[in-house]
């Protein structure tokens, strides 16, 4: 995947909500159309984060399956 | 024995069962849903205190029961519970209260009104005397909060998606996120496979263009659910119905089907698997 990431950041590991919380945060600190990359867990995470970005007004660019993880590319709304 | 001349199976038909303790009850109410106004429970906790014990017993099924009430204090009870509108529950071969989830008035997930349709189908067939005991249980959607395949009839809301090319972006989001792997893509196109999905709706809340939509929303018909000795989870009767008029229908026919059918103390389930799974299905959707 070749995107100009603005920001990494890997959640592997991270429990629902904080995995979200985490997101938000980074995503804060960005401008409108800035892309973010997340590693997100596969299982709850991969359906729950995405979704609420989606809530928040974010979008999901890309989803690129690895080992037991996900990398997600956001694009801030 | 102080209570001789009670009818212990008459008794159950109204939702008062009789204890170890044989001189003793207990009170199992007629909750629609798990809801109750704050009258009602108000009068639950002075029933319970006055003729009762004092506890309150949450039943597995949302209901309440209101334990160690002793025989001679039963009518009053009853009474008193009818003063705010709580009516008797029902024990034995016969309809159970209605079990529901909070579905799309509260829950994101939901798509369906639940507790309509729970009173609904509790007003027709509460009480209704069957083969052996009957449970109705409405879920909002796949992910079964209220168990559906674990009821003699379950209602379970869902959808199905459509993709449109239009404005895709082909992030494989979706096919990434499918719980059951129904979704797939090839060259920029994606493809549901219709046997595979489940009706869950994660992917058209999901898609980041909405290029996931819902093409038709509605019930789908569970039957011959249990749990007990011998758990069986229900089998789909049907696709997704739109109409709730056409839904009845369906929930008439195979209710009547088991009632016709049906052997004594035989649940739903298990007569499904003495004819057979196809046959039922046939039998019952020719009824239609």
């Amino acid at each position: 995947m070749k995107y100009k990431v603005a920001k990494r950041l890997d959640l592997h590991g991270v429990p629902c909500p904080m995995n979200f919380v985490k997101t938000k945060v980074a995503l804060f600190g960005l401008e409108c159309g800035d892309l973010l990359e997340v590693i997100l867990d596969e299982g709850e995470a991969i359906i729950n984060v995405p979704r609420s970005l989606k809530d928040e007004g974010h979008k999901i660019i890309k989803v690129e399956k690895l080992e037991e993880t996900f990398r997600v590319i956001v694009e801030h709304g | 024995m102080a209570k001789q001349g009670v009818d212990n199976a008459e008794m159950k038909k109204i939702g008062m069962i009789q204890q170890k303790q044989k001189e003793y009850f207990a009170l199992r109410l007629r909750v629609v849903g798990g809801d109750l106004n704050p009258d009602q429970f108000r009068k639950v906790a002075e029933i319970a205190e006055i003729y009762g014990d004092g506890n309150i017993h949450i039943t597995t099924r949302q209901g309440i029961e209101i334990h160690n009430v002793y025989y001679t204090k039963l009518e009053k009870a009853k009474d008193e519970l009818q003063t705010v509108g709580i009516r008797m529950g029902a024990c034995g071969p016969r309809v159970r209260i209605v079990v529901a989830c909070p579905g799309d008035k509260t829950c994101r997930w939901g798509s369906i009104e639940t507790k309509g349709m729970a009173a609904r189908i509790d007003e027709k067939y509460f009480g209704s005397e069957t083969p052996h005991k009957f449970k109705f249980s409405v879920t909002g959607c796949p992910h079964n909060c209220a168990k559906a395949s674990e009821n003699d009839i379950g209602i379970m809301g869902g959808i199905l998606p459509k993709w449109q090319e239009e404005g895709c972006i082909d992030c494989n989001l979706c096919v990434n996120i499918c719980p059951t792997q129904a979704i797939s893509c090839e060259n920029g196109r994606y493809c549901l496979d219709e046997q595979k999905c489940i009706n869950c709706s994660i992917c058209t809340a999901s898609c980041p263009t909405n290029s996931w939509e819902i093409e038709k929303k509605g019930y789908i018909v569970l039957i011959g659910g249990t749990m007990g000795k011998i758990p069986r989870l229900a089998s789909r009767l049907t696709g997704i119905v739109e109409n709730q008029d056409d839904l009845m229908r369906y929930i008439d026919a195979a209710f009547s089907y088991y009632k016709q059918h049906g052997r004594k103390k035989e649940r739903f389930g298990h007569m499904i698997d003495r004819i057979g799974l196809e046959k039922t299905k046939g039998d019952i959707l020719n009824e239609i």
